[in-house]
């Protein structure tokens, strides 16, 4: 393989990680005050903030009421310091919107979106460092906004990436590894029921490496909903704790 | 049925706190939040801070890029802030084009690098006539819960202090720029501008770093931004009148929370040094 050596000889990544290892995952719920739900995680450098607002009733124009279920409203952003050149547009460019996109299907996909119709839920995303990734961190950070603002959803969303170099399916890939031209799948997932929520995949990949990939992407949604949902029992823990002083 | 009075009538819940020299947050009417820095969180930045000052959070990033200056100024480089309001920070901001309290506070953390002198620009230059540095400073609000305009130019002036600049030189036979990213030069930040917001409540109180709530219910606002022994900018935009003897008590203030804020950075820095 030319120029950099994603997979060394010994079997290790560019990051010193073996090809199933994830990268470390560090969050936190009830960030802020002013919004109903917010958390931040770190997926190795990457770094994401996501606050949620709602249900509330609809903004704006009140043609884009739903009169079956909930209007979920999402915005995609990256920090003009988020990456390595200078973000012209934080918002707004095509890679940013169908970001936007993207998290709006995967969030109807979980949330039980015909509990509070005619109503709205805001999910607003910001990227602060980005190291690839930037999709899954968006979804895992927003599930744990949700949960923190208490809105009923089928289960967990969580997402992960993959990738296929040198005969090995490779795990949670970084920005060198996204970026080097070799296949990415990206898959969000409902980790209890093993549903698939959102699937994408770019680049080549041959059919029959499709199989392996696919189980590790999917493993590593369940790992990272062990961890996401440690974090969800030690914040509830915390706050409990905190009211049986009162 | 604390919480019922607060809301439905929020003035005289404040008065009665108010009467008794304290704030329903149990700070005296003079007293700053407490303050948090945290300096160089963001890698993909060439400086970066983090503030919280109680629940309102900050966060600056400066990027640094090469452009060509302009020509009446051929050794000047160029200082861009830019704040942030984003739909994320608080519900009443929409999503879309920044707002005018954004645009407000991009002009006035502008102000205050240039009044405060902080920064001199020519120290950007790389290749007079050719080649200089700009700095790019976006500041977003992460949680809004006032007193945003303070918070920003902490965090501005923290990051400025932690950025660190590639050294570029001109090499003449090649006739290029080289980069050397193994050598780092810190910014050279001359002064400290530290900005003091104040808030009128009924009239003639005067509240020290205004929370959201407070903001909403002041009837007017004076900010004194001084520069270490300096007063550089004074900013009071209408509202209720104050008298002499209350805006130098507003002064002395700012003066001591000027030393309290350059200890602050002065401290944590050093517990950060690279």
């Amino acid at each position: 393989m030319a120029g950099l050596e994603l997979l060394s000889e010994q079997g290790f990544r560019i990051d010193g990680r073996k090809p199933s290892e994830l990268r470390r995952i560090r969050c936190k719920l009830g960030v802020f005050n002013q919004a109903d739900g917010s958390a931040y995680i770190e997926q190795g450098n990457t770094k994401v903030l996501a606050a949620v607002y709602g249900p509330h009733e609809i903004r704006g124009s009140r043609s884009k009421i739903l009169h079956d279920r909930v209007l979920v409203n999402c915005q995609y952003s990256m920090a003009t310091f988020s990456t390595g050149e200078r973000k012209r547009r934080p918002r707004g460019d095509r890679k940013s919107k169908e970001m936007t996109m993207h998290l709006q299907q995967t969030f109807n996909a979980a949330i039980l979106t015909n509990l509070h119709p005619r109503s709205q839920i805001d999910i607003f995303v910001e990227v602060l460092q980005s190291d690839g990734g930037n999709y899954c961190a968006s979804v895992n950070a927003a599930t744990l906004a949700l949960i923190d603002a208490g809105i009923p959803m089928k289960d967990y969303v969580c997402a992960c990436a993959a990738s296929y170099v040198s005969d090995t399916p490779i795990v949670d890939i970084n920005y060198l590894e996204e970026s080097s031209g070799g296949a990415e799948l990206i898959v969000a997932t409902l980790p209890k029921s093993e549903q698939i929520v959102f699937l994408e995949q770019n680049s080549r990949l041959h059919e029959d490496n499709l199989g392996p990939v696919l189980d590790l992407a999917v493993k590593g949604c369940k790992d990272i909903h062990a961890v996401l949902d440690q974090a969800v029992k030690d914040h509830v823990a915390e706050a409990t704790a905190g009211s049986s002083i009162e | 049925m604390a919480d019922d009075s607060r809301l439905a009538r929020p003035l005289e819940y404040y008065r009665k706190f108010i009467q008794n020299d304290v704030r329903p947050d149990e700070r005296s009417l003079e007293e700053f939040r407490p303050t948090v820095l945290n300096i160089g969180c963001i890698g993909t930045a060439e400086g970066s801070a983090l503030v919280k000052l109680g629940t309102t959070s900050v966060i600056c990033g400066v990027k640094a890029e090469i452009a060509a200056p302009k020509t009446e100024s051929p050794k000047k480089g160029y200082i861009v802030p830019n704040v942030e309001l984003g739909p994320m920070c608080c519900s009443t901001f929409r999503p879309g084009p920044p707002g005018d309290q954004a645009q407000y506070l991009s002009v006035f953390t502008n102000q205050v690098i240039q009044h405060s002198k902080c920064l001199d620009l020519e120290e950007l230059c790389i290749l007079p006539g050719k080649y200089v540095w700009t700095l790019y400073c976006d500041m977003v609000c992460l949680n809004y819960d006032g007193n945003v305009g303070d918070a920003c130019v902490l965090a501005l002036l923290t990051a400025l202090q932690n950025t660190y600049l590639p050294t570029v030189t001109w090499n003449e036979d090649s006739e290029c720029l080289e980069t050397s990213d193994s050598t780092k030069i810190r910014l050279n930040v001359h002064s400290q501008p530290v900005s003091s917001t104040f808030s009128i409540f009924d009239n003639h109180i005067l509240l020290v770093d205004p929370t959201k709530e407070e903001e909403d219910l002041s009837t007017g606002q004076l900010t004194v931004v001084t520069a270490d022994e300096a007063i550089c900018l004074v900013k009071k935009p209408g509202g209720s009148p104050l008298n002499d003897r209350q805006l130098a008590e507003c002064i002395n203030r700012a003066f001591s929370r000027s030393k309290e804020v350059v200890r602050l950075i002065h401290e944590t820095l050093n517990s950060v040094e690279r």
